[in-house]
């Protein structure tokens, strides 16, 4: 280092601002008080943190029924808008907020906040023999510990549309590969202009094409070789250039709804994930479409035995400085249990925990299909997770998600495309 | 207080009025510097010491001097960001200071209806940015949108793919940022053409300037302050752009549409990286400080000629 | 105060120079003026093409909306969306605390804004250009570099969750001192001068010459601060909690979900919340063509 008088000054007025700084931002990670001794018969107040509460009825299925199993415990939810639900919890976790029980919207969240500790360790709940078939619950594993427990598992299927089926007179092959399905979508494709109907829609994600590469290649998103997407791109990319999918360009842009292409009958075929479920019913209850609608397992590679797919979990975790501990563990156990679980399959989620009745109580719904085959999808044989976790997951899914889209708007052949993730993972995040 | 100062010792007439004047003037500027100070200034410079820091928001943070710095000069990304921030800036600095300009004089007569006309200027400035993104992203659709269908017309063989191709996506973003912001700075330079004397125009009339030459010789130099505010406004506006960017490409295709305030968001909040964030932010604070300071030189400069 | 103008009150003084002032021939003033409003008419068109997505999007369905081409008639206007939405949320609530919020932050942004202006325009002292440009360079900094540390001060201030939060974090920007003090330096310094020498102290000055001087660009600074305040999303959305203190923006966006967004409700409420903005607007132009003239002294 050069010692200059001037510069060293300068150094130690950065270094005291910084330590100022430090200071304060320490002081603000300690300001929070020991957490009140609970006392099992007064009323506990316990805030959750949700996204969009008037849109989104689990929560107030599962309050509900949390209220009546313990009814000196009182839930008040903290309101927070479903769009940027990370940036403010990751703000007021920040500033020491109190809030008892956080709800973890996607798995990466969950790993960043767990990896600052500042959620609590649920291990002892996580390995009871009741939750340990909790589907997703290995998500949440930080080196053999858990911070949180999933309640809500989505996982991807195929939606069709059986009028446009019926119509081109075709039938769905059982089980169905990835190049019946872009035959198909193919047939499927009808029309011109605005009048046109798309075999197939896939939503502009990259999870549409390189998630499900993943998880039936058994591929690695985190390893640095992506040569497993090619065959994927391939299927998506031939589909594009035959003009039996809406171009991504344009879905892109003109932010496609997948709801409306669905909905108003615009594609025969469409990969989505099982939420869409309560919005076709609820869109079809109010009347605002008529698709007739069925659920199949998800294409797969040929030669694959079972049905493979990926998804992802929602979970509860209980903040580090909740100021009722217990009642929030509490809540996190019962939400992920028996009764959570029945709570919001009336309300048309899927829960985590799956056994036969819940899964009969789901196709009792008001406007479900009753096939057997929209069954059969309801129960995949192998569900993996849509990103795996570790560190890296955010940079790495910056960039593919970059590549995906110059693969999709035609700037890179899929051979250079892959080639360039390849390099740029690996320089840019595992040297 | 000017009276408390100079009684006891009765000083130099020159250094009273120096005195007399730094606290006439703080006491002007204090009200809104309080506010600032405390609620702005303070918060930033906390930011800015996290620059030389190592903290993700909740363990203590950690002094590891240069290191952001040298971390973000090693990423691709922010060289990416670096370029494409400068592009724009490059693109919608003078198109929308000109546009403005234009927008304001043609609206600033008394003809009827001009109510009307002003008002339907300032319309994109408060139009949902959602709209904004879907009916621009429309327009540059580049097989179906109007856009390219009109320069098919006149016989462009191979027009832009817009912001389908990595090359054309910035230029899409300039023309839609410059639509929407110009009823914005039309406001500004409506309010300056207000300060001109319309003697001023007389006495260019008597000594036969046409309309142009009125344009450069009054309308122009009075305009100085305006357009020195607009401008520095749009520059720093420019390189801290953020929500249309967001809504019309989100960076891509690819990173071709990626800027610093991006980089600035998603290394802080998103990935809690605050030391990374930080830098970026003081990065970008130096140079619109420097920009300024040049901006800042020339005005003076030329208002003293 | 004998320096004063006695402008002030002229109606309509500075024409633009492109008027013409007097044409010579009436057959060319006619045919010029049908052209500039032809060019106008187009340039406002363009400007209005979102805006009637907007409109369009408004009277539809949800799954209406993303149609692709667009469909810019719809198939059957629900005008029922312009009901259904002030009983899908308080939305007369959500609109009296955006306007609550914008009234008072205008109102001390244009205070303390065109105060401070005074003083750096005015009033010359060591220090003050290197304060102003250090002033205005902390515009620069985009917000979510320090939103954190702010969010902590406040915490600890107790002040999150309250419309102190919003008040104080924005009543007091740079933006409006930056612009009122533009505006005075165009303001001759022989005004002030000649009222100092009447014996006006600087106060006297600021409010009795310059105030009402600077109409139109205390006008411009409402209105822009104003609009300002009014959409702005993320500070109302990091720091108000409680549904009872949220915004109209908070509330458009309750209606994005985690997967889906309710489209149609979205822009029914935006084209609502635009409606306000529009008439102040509107109120507000005739400040701009209210002329002062500053030479009287010359």
């Amino acid at each position: 280092m050069i010692t200059s008088v001037k510069p060293r000054a300068r150094r130690q007025v950065v270094k005291g601002l910084s330590i100022v700084a430090a200071l304060t931002l320490t002081l603000a990670a300690c300001g929070s008080g020991d957490p009140e001794p609970a006392d099992p018969n007064g009323k506990i107040t316990l805030s959750v943190t949700v996204w969009n509460l008037a849109k989104t009825p689990e929560f107030k299925a599962l309050f509900d029924a949390f209220q009546q199993a313990n009814p000196n415990i009182t839930v008040k939810p903290v309101d927070i808008l479903a769009d940027d639900y990370p940036e403010k919890v990751t703000t007021m976790l920040a500033g020491g907020d109190k809030t008892d029980v956080i709800t973890m919207k996607n798995v990466t969240d969950y790993s960043r906040y767990s990896s600052r500790g500042q959620l609590a360790d649920l291990t002892d709940l996580a390995k009871s023999p009741g939750n340990a078939k909790l589907a997703g619950l290995d998500a949440f594993n930080v080196g053999n510990a858990y911070y949180a427990l999933p309640y809500r598992q989505d996982f991807w299927l195929l939606y069709y549309n059986k009028t446009l089926l019926d119509k081109a007179g075709v039938e769905l092959p059982d089980p169905l590969t990835w190049d019946e399905y872009a035959k198909l979508a193919k047939r499927l494709t009808q029309g011109e202009g605005g009048d046109k109907v798309y075999g197939a829609y896939h939503h502009t994600w990259r999870s549409v094409v390189q998630a499900i590469a993943a998880a039936q290649t058994g591929g690695d998103q985190l390893g640095g070789d992506y040569t497993f997407f090619t065959d994927q791109y391939n299927i998506a990319k031939g589909l594009q250039d035959a003009g039996a999918v809406l171009d991504f360009g344009t879905a892109k842009s003109q932010q496609a709804d997948y709801r409306t292409q669905f909905e108003s009958g615009k594609t025969a075929l469409m990969p989505m994930g099982t939420w869409y479920i309560s919005g076709i019913l609820e869109a079809k209850a109010k009347g605002a479409s008529d698709v007739d609608w069925g659920l199949a397992p998800m294409p797969q590679v040929a030669g694959a035995t079972g049905t493979t797919t990926f998804g992802s979990p929602t979970a509860f975790a209980v903040n580090k400085r909740a100021e009722h501990a217990d009642a929030a563990k509490k809540f996190v156990e019962f939400a992920a249990g028996q009764a959570g679980a029945e709570a919001i399959t009336k309300v048309g989620v899927v829960p985590a925990l799956q056994s036969p009745e819940i899964t009969a109580a789901y196709f009792g719904l008001k406007g479900m299909p009753a096939d057997e085959r929209s069954k059969k999808a309801f129960e995949p044989d192998k569900v993996t997770l849509e990103m795996p976790v570790s560190e890296n997951t955010s940079d790495i899914d910056t960039i593919l998600n970059e590549e995906h889209e110059l693969i999709m708007v035609g700037d890179k052949s899929v051979a250079d495309g892959i080639r360039s993730m390849n390099e740029r993972v690996k320089n840019e995040v595992l040297n | 207080m000017t009276q408390a100062l100079t009684q006891p010792t009765p000083a130099p007439p020159r250094r009273a009025r120096a005195w007399r004047d730094i606290l006439v003037g703080w006491s002007f500027i204090l009200p809104n510097f309080v506010g600032f100070a405390l609620f702005t200034l303070v918060p930033m410079l906390a930011a800015f010491a996290l620059a030389f820091l190592e903290w993700d928001s909740y363990s203590s943070p950690e002094w590891v001097g240069l290191d952001n710095f040298r971390q973000m000069f090693g990423d691709e990304n922010f060289h990416v960001a670096l370029r494409n921030t400068l592009f724009y800036a490059a693109g919608h600095i003078p198109l929308t200071l000109v546009a403005a300009l234009g927008l304001a004089m043609a609206l600033n007569r008394r003809i009827r209806g001009v109510q009307f006309f002003r008002t339907a200027a300032f319309f994109p400035y408060i139009t949902s940015l959602v709209a904004v993104a879907v009916v621009w992203n429309m327009l540059f659709n580049p097989t179906a949108g109007p856009i390219n269908q009109l320069l098919e017309a006149i016989g462009v063989a191979e027009p832009p793919r817009w912001v389908a191709s990595t090359d054309w996506a910035m230029p899409a973003v300039i023309i839609t940022s410059v639509w929407r912001d110009m009823g914005y700075y039309m406001v500004l330079y409506l309010a300056g053409l207000q300060t001109i004397p319309r003697e001023y125009y007389e006495a260019a009339t008597v000594d036969g300037a046409g309309p142009w030459q009125r344009f450069w010789s009054v309308t122009l130099p009075c305009l100085r302050p305006t357009t020195f505010f607009v401008l520095v406004m749009l520059t720093i506006q420019s390189f801290k752009v953020l929500d249309l960017i967001v809504v019309m490409t989100d960076g891509g295709p690819g990173r071709s549409t990626l800027v610093l305030a991006q980089l600035v968001y998603r290394e802080g909040i998103r990935e809690g990286q605050f030391g990374c964030s930080s830098a970026v932010a003081l990065v970008l604070f130096v140079i619109v400080l420097t920009v300024t300071v040049v901006q800042f030189r020339i005005n003076e400069r030329r208002s003293a000629t | 105060m004998t320096a004063l103008p006695d402008t002030a009150a002229r109606p309509g003084a500075a024409p633009a120079p492109g008027a013409g002032g007097a044409a010579p021939r009436r057959g060319r003033s006619t045919l010029r003026r049908a052209l500039a409003y032809a060019g106008l008419s187009v340039v406002t068109v363009l400007v209005l093409v979102p805006f009637a997505w907007m409109l369009s999007s408004s009277l539809k369905r949800d799954n209406q909306v993303f149609t692709v081409p667009i469909q810019w008639i719809p198939q059957e206007l629900r005008w029922s969306n312009f009901i259904e939405i002030w009983e899908r949320i308080p939305l007369l609530t959500y609109l009296g605390n955006s306007a609550f919020l914008s009234v008072v932050i205008t109102l001390l942004q244009v205070l303390t804004g065109s105060f401070a202006a005074y003083g750096f325009s005015k009033v010359r002292f060591p220090g003050r250009d290197a304060l102003f440009l250090a002033y205005i360079a902390t515009i620069a900094v985009p917000w979510q570099a320090y939103m954190v540390p702010q969010y902590i001060m406040m915490q600890q201030a107790e002040l999150t969750d309250t419309y102190w939060s919003i008040i104080l974090l924005q009543a007091f920007g740079a933006f409006g001192v930056f612009l009122m003090r533009q505006y005075y330096m165009s303001i001759p310094d022989d005004l002030c001068e000649a009222a100092r020498i009447d014996g006006l102290s600087e106060y006297g000055i600021y409010w009795r010459i310059m105030l009402p001087l600077s109409k139109p660009a205390l006008a411009s600074l409402a209105l822009l601060t104003f609009v300002n305040t009014w959409n702005d999303y993320m500070g109302p959305f990091i720091y108000l909690t409680s549904n009872e203190l949220w915004t109209i923006q908070l509330g458009l966006r309750s209606f994005v979900g985690q997967y889906d967004a309710e489209y149609a409700m979205i822009m029914t409420g935006a084209v609502l919340s635009v409606l306000p903005i529009m008439v102040i607007f509107l109120f507000g132009q005739r400040y701009f063509i209210r002329g002062i003239a500053t030479s009287g002294l010359k």
